[in-house]
């Protein structure tokens, strides 16, 4: 029996704070000298060897993360990474090529209506495989994460997920984007809910209603910012009379309300959006499950507030190199910010029966929303 | 005889850690914890997994999880059955990194001038109907926005019958469009917009730019630029993964300065064997130079910026067409007066050819 709260306590005693569960061992230079040869090798292939830099990275992320006693372990491999790139190419890049030349033509020949459709058709379908690849991503992703010799996994193959993630999103943007949050934890729901580890399947409970506050927010930030303009311009005009009678004076400080509006525009709304993804992926992170493990997400919506703040300063001030160090910065925030309570029976927790494919998370790769 | 190594050791089924002994014999070896023992495994199935802090961790072929975790130094007589430890994976590993990394670079420059010679030598592989069908497929009937009237063709057929030794294989249409362009598309069609039609002071001038085009067509221009584009398209689309923009592109492709030069070889050919002057070309080209001078005339003149962004002009080109002019031969007008006016004014007769750009088209 591994306790997963408790044993950091029992295993460092003179340590006042009990420490979580999850523990990060790296350092940033040891993964400089994986980032920088990746970085060098990545630009001599024209591109190719990203998908055996994102699995050195990963080796070297998920090997320094400790869980309760033991470091988790990735065994995916470049190559995986590079079929399943190469499989989207040629199964899905390719058709889409010829569609796209074939709706062009359409055009050409004066027959825009069933162009259209045709564009319309494969839009969906894109928006479809979307869903797919997210599901097919976490999938593969846990069957390449192994602790104690262990791995996860899911025997769904994600196709039904690909459905609901249509629906679910047209639901939560058709009434003017106001679902969205329900969208949002019921697709995680979803998602988790499907895989395993172990023997043991993954249980998400997470509610959306929590949410709805912080969304709102966000939603009304540019609504407020707006009827605060228009109240402070009537408020001075009323006082103060025509800008024409303050004259240049007036349109100076018209002038800088103006920047002022922009700047709160373009400060408050990332600051909105960043509190509700926080709330977002506490709530999601919170109802998950497994077996007798119930986990929970730390970070507060001041934490990644300074972690976005800490990314951007790092990326500007190494004039963009920085950016290599964001997987490591991403994985590090993650699992500082992760906890685990309860017990995990080691004699009960076998092997995972679910099937492994041989390709990676292409899908995902195509449609540019991989994160780390 | 057998030797012992201590090793931790995960057998895969359950999450259990054992500390094990590797009880090595010959090609093969046991794991053992006590009375537990678990084996023979053959050293040829053990595959380097990772490495954990300064242990090598390994595993073990058709076994999911099983797991042997060396701490420190390998003894010689073990590491020696053992695979060698992964640090980037083949190539990289077996070259070493500033090795590799040269060798990468030679291999992609070498991919990247392939893909941006080879064009030339491909393009003339491409079959007649697959070039064909890709002309039909992308032109059709261009919307219905074609100009047809019994003399305007005929004016257009004797044009494009003096420039070209085999004008069956060519389709040359007058699109109702107020753009000053002309483009060269696959399967051996060229389009000529009325608005340059209507801003051409002769029909040499109309001669010199449909021999241009021509030349484009003739000299394979359109599937070399094609097929560059799409090779890049694929070779670059492994940086960013997005190979999306190629069909944009292709309608706004343009050709090399070479290519250009080729062309304008070419129609000057054609117009001394037509017996057409060059000085028709070269004074359009003068006075588009001049409207590109002006921004002003440019934003007037809507459109015109279409032939210039496809056919950047130059003082030279100019000189060369008027270099081409033979002094003392006796040239012909390309269309007699009648047949000019027919040709010009086909588009504004022909009431059921569609105006305008419905699409997007630049
Ligand atoms: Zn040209």
């Amino acid at each position: 029996m591994l306790a997963a709260k408790d044993m950091g306590e029992s295993m460092n005693d003179e340590q006042l704070q009990p420490h979580s569960a999850f523990r990060f061992h790296g350092s940033w230079q040891e993964f400089a000298r994986i980032a920088f040869p990746n970085l060098l090798l990545t630009i001599v292939t024209l591109g190719i060897y990203r998908f055996w830099a994102t699995t050195r990275e990963r080796e070297y992320l998920w090997g320094k993360t400790e869980f309760i006693d033991e470091r988790l372990e990735w065994t995916g491999r470049g190559m995986e990474l590079f079929i399943g790139f190469i499989m989207v190419f040629v199964l899905i890049g390719l058709p889409f090529i010829v569609i796209q030349l074939v709706s062009q033509g359409l055009i050409f020949q004066g027959v825009p209506v069933l162009a259209g459709l045709l564009t319309f058709a494969m839009f969906l379908s894109l928006f479809y495989l979307t869903g797919v690849a997210y599901f097919r991503a976490l999938r593969y992703r846990l069957s390449r994460t192994y602790w104690r010799g262990i791995r996860g996994g899911s025997d769904d193959p994600g196709f039904q997920y690909g459905l609901s993630y249509n629906w679910k999103w047209i639901v939560g943007w058709l009434p003017i984007f106001l679902m969205v949050p329900w969208a949002m934890i019921s697709l995680w729901n979803d998602r988790w809910n499907a895989m395993s580890f172990g023997p043991h399947r993954f249980s998400a409970t997470a509610q959306w209603t929590p949410l709805m506050k912080r969304y709102l927010l966000f939603y009304l930030v540019p609504f407020l910012i707006f009827v605060g303009a228009v109240i402070f311009g009537i408020s001075m005009a009323a006082s103060g009379g025509a800008p024409a009678a303050m004259g240049g004076a007036g349109m100076a400080i018209g002038g800088i309300l103006a920047i002022v509006a922009v700047l709160i525009f373009y400060i408050m709304l990332p600051l909105a959006a960043l509190a509700f993804y926080s709330k977002y992926f506490r709530l999601a992170v919170g109802g998950l499950r497994l077996h007798t493990l119930e986990f929970a997400f730390r970070a507060r919506s001041v934490d990644w507030v300074l972690f976005f703040l800490a990314n951007m300063a790092i990326i500007i001030c190494t004039l963009g190199i920085g950016y290599i160090f964001m997987p490591y910065r991403n994985w590090k925030f993650f699992v500082e910010h992760m906890e685990a309570y309860g017990e995990i029976n080691i004699d009960e927790l076998t092997q995972s029966q679910t099937v492994v494919e041989k390709h990676g998370e292409g899908l995902l790769d195509a449609f540019d929303v991989g994160a780390i | 005889m057998s030797t012992f190594f201590t090793a931790a050791h995960y057998d895969g089924q359950k999450a259990v850690k054992r500390a094990v002994e590797v009880e090595v014999m010959g090609p093969q070896f046991y794991v053992v914890e006590n009375a537990w023992r678990s084996g023979p495994f053959a050293f040829a199935d053990v595959a380097y997994v990772t490495k954990q802090g300064d242990a090598d961790v390994y595993g073990l072929a058709g076994h999911d999880g099983w797991r042997l975790i060396l701490s420190g130094p390998i003894p010689a007589d073990l590491s020696a059955m053992l695979p060698a430890p992964r640090k980037y994976g083949g190539w990289v590993d077996r070259l070493g990194l500033g090795k590799a990394a040269i060798a990468f670079a030679l291999t992609s420059a070498a991919a990247v001038a392939v893909v941006l010679f080879s064009p030339q030598w491909l393009a003339p592989l491409i079959p007649d109907s697959v070039d064909d069908s890709l002309g039909d497929a992308l032109v059709g009937d261009f919307g219905g926005r074609f100009c047809h009237t019994p003399a305007g063709d005929a004016a257009l057929q004797k044009l494009v019958a003096s420039l070209d030794d085999a004008p069956q294989d060519l389709r040359v249409e007058v699109a109702n469009i107020d753009m000053l362009n002309a483009v060269a598309l696959p399967g051996g069609n060229v389009i000529l917009f009325d608005g340059l039609l209507k801003q051409a002071r002769s029909p040499d001038e109309v001669a010199g730019v449909l021999a241009h085009e021509i030349g484009h067509v003739r000299e394979r221009h359109v599937m070399q630029a094609l097929l560059r584009q799409m090779g890049l398209a694929v070779v670059l689309g492994g940086v960013d993964g997005n190979s999306g923009a190629l069909v944009n592109n292709m309608l706004a492709m343009s050709y090399s300065r070479d290519a250009e030069a080729e062309a304008d070889a070419y129609a000057m050919q054609a117009l001394g064997s037509a017996n057409i002057s060059p000085v028709g070309t070269a004074s359009f080209f003068d006075r588009l130079s001049q409207l590109d001078g002006s921004a002003g005339v440019v934003k007037d003149n809507a459109g015109i910026t279409g032939y210039l962004s496809s056919h950047p002009l130059s003082a030279s080109r100019k000189d060369a067409f008027e270099k081409s002019i033979v002094k003392g031969k006796n040239y012909k007008p390309a269309l007699t007066p009648t047949e000019w006016t027919e040709l010009k004014t086909m588009c504004a007769q022909d009431r059921e050819a569609k105006s305008g750009l419905g699409f997007d088209f630049n």
